[in-house]
């Protein structure tokens, strides 16, 4: 058996495994290792609900109250910049 | 004309951005293009930028630090602080990486002037019995509450939004930047000003705690 096969998966390579991006070669370790399965299957799980978390939203008009205190600089003409063409 | 586009204006040396870049049409526009129209004078650049990030910097605030009110305040406070220096910010950055440092640093620092790193479901680290733990630990759901209490008990009431709480705060911040805002591990040591190893090392243990909080309340 190759060292591939018989090495477990590090932290890393189960977050991978969980997105669906581990190489064959290390993926193939899973269908042998049950400790290795039963914690990436865990592992799968959590990163989900994390994945699915809500984004909370601020109470309504948080933009005005921002720009409210934010000072805008004022632009020295019309808008321009500065000529980047080859 | 594309967005980006440059339209040349004869003879003046410098080229005028044409009307369709202009802040009307920023919803499709990079961040480093909408920073650029804020360093501009933009308004509308500035107000692209809050409507981006409102969410997610307030999102991470708020489960920071457990407290609507406050996680507002200091999402308030992130901003106002970057958009008045959106003129030294440097590019090489990615400006998402810029913003999550200022509001994890706000959030922080929050944490440590009012020791509420504490603020774990277990309740004041100087509490040495149960009795202790219970008494100062935070009551989300209890009668009495007031709306707003209502509010942040139904939202942060549920067992993964439990066992995050109970993370150290450097374990808190890096699994909410991995896993819900979806940062890679290096832009994560950038805005935590720590280095890889360390990062992936938080991770990792606070995957294992939050597994061992979610076990234990199925249990």
């Amino acid at each position: 058996m190759t060292d591939s096969l018989m090495q477990h998966l590090t932290p890393e390579e189960i977050e991978l495994w969980a997105q669906g991006l581990l190489p064959a070669t290390r993926d193939a370790h899973l269908t042998q290792c049950a400790e290795c399965r039963a914690l990436a299957e865990r592992e799968r799980k959590l990163i989900r609900e994390l994945a699915q978390l809500t984004r909370f939203a601020p109470e309504f008009g948080f933009v005005e109250r921002v720009m409210a205190k934010v000072k805008i600089p004022t632009p020295s003409g019309p808008y321009f910049r500065p000529h980047t063409d080859a | 004309m594309e967005v980006g586009e440059v339209v040349k204006v004869g003879g003046v040396g410098e080229d005028f951005i044409g009307a369709k870049d202009r802040p009307a049409n920023l919803t499709g526009a990079s961040d480093p293009e909408v920073v650029a129209w804020a360093k501009q004078g933009h308004e509308a650049a500035f107000r692209e930028l809050v409507r981006r990030y409102e969410r997610p910097i307030f999102s991470l605030l708020y489960r920071m630090v457990r407290d609507r009110a406050l996680a507002e305040d200091l999402a308030q406070e992130t901003f106002i602080k970057v958009l008045n220096a959106i003129g030294t910010y440097n590019p090489q950055f990615k400006f998402s990486s810029w913003i999550f440092k200022i509001a994890n640093n706000a959030a922080i620092d929050h944490l440590r002037k009012r020791e509420l790193e504490t603020l774990s479901l277990d309740g004041s680290p100087h509490a040495t019995t149960p009795d202790e733990m219970s008494a100062t630990a935070p009551q989300l759901g209890d009668r009495g509450e007031t709306p707003l209490q209502e509010l942040e008990a139904r939202e942060l009431g549920g067992a993964i939004e439990h066992a995050i709480a109970r993370l150290r705060p450097e374990y808190r911040a890096c699994i909410l930047l991995r896993h819900v805002e979806g940062h890679s591990y290096e832009e994560i040591a950038r805005i935590l000003d720590l280095p890889l190893g360390t990062v992936k090392t938080y991770i990792h243990r606070a995957r294992n705690e939050l597994r061992g909080y979610l076990e234990d309340r199925r249990e």
